[in-house]
């Protein structure tokens, strides 16, 4: 029964991770509208491009911050959250008996 | 061999010193814990690495981007490059978590540190235009 537990409590620790990286489908799309946008911008007035690619930088990276939240919340389901859980699966089970 | 945009190195240069020192101020916290050892240097420094390599090849992505003119087949690009450099993190922090055995906390935090440069980038920039500002007029007034 513990055995059968554990398997469960690390399959949806693997599934959770895999939908936490879900999240960096968004900011991609996010991303290349805005840079297809700054290109015709530019296309329309050339003499604004370095400012227009200095803030499409800053711009890209903060939209990238999201899917960064998905991939570390990702590790850490992982990484961190089976110990943690297995611990509080076996105290329970010693409490228990 | 193509020359880098010097918006990208300057955008870079700007994030890799906030880097360097929030990651100063992460191990210090980790000592004043009481929790430090090789693990977290290593982790740290995979981290902040990885960061800044993420940001300098976002920055080179966008740079080119732009500058090619496609509006069409830039969205794809840019796509493409966002989905291949979060696969090479998500595989750069499982090596080094995974094999290296760094410590989880100190490899994934300073993957966050580029955002808080960001978030503080308006105040500097607001800073550095009234330092402007008095100098020019301090020469005017010379």
């Amino acid at each position: 029964m513990v055995e059968l537990a554990m398997g469960i409590m690390l399959g949806l620790c693997g599934l959770g991770a895999g939908i936490a990286l879900i999240a960096g489908i968004g900011p991609g799309i996010g991303e290349g509208q805005a840079v297809a946008a700054a290109c015709e911008a530019i296309g329309r007035q050339p003499e604004s491009k370095s400012a227009v690619t200095s803030t499409m930088i800053m711009g890209c990276a903060i939209a990238e911050t999201t899917g960064l939240y998905g991939l570390i919340i990702g590790i850490m389901l992982i990484f961190v959250a089976p110990g943690i859980f297995s611990g509080v699966l076996r105290d329970t089970v010693l409490a228990l008996k | 061999m193509n020359k880098v945009d010097p918006a990208v190195k300057k955008e870079t240069g700007y994030i890799a010193a906030w880097v360097g020192i929030l990651s100063l101020v992460m191990e210090a916290v980790f000592l004043l814990l009481r929790r430090w050892d090789l693990s977290v240097l290593a982790g740290n420094l995979a981290g902040g690495a990885a960061a800044v390599v993420n940001f300098a090849l976002l920055g080179l992505t966008v740079a080119k981007a732009v500058a090619s003119g496609e509006p069409d087949k830039v969205a794809l690009r840019v796509r493409s490059s966002r989905t291949l450099r979060l696969l090479g993190l998500a595989g750069f922090c499982a090596l080094c978590i995974g094999v290296f055995k760094t410590n989880v906390y100190a490899t994934v935090i300073p993957l966050l540190f580029p955002r808080i440069g960001l978030a503080f980038r308006p105040m500097i920039d607001r800073r550095r235009g009234t330092d402007a500002a008095e100098t020019e007029g301090s020469d005017t007034l010379d």
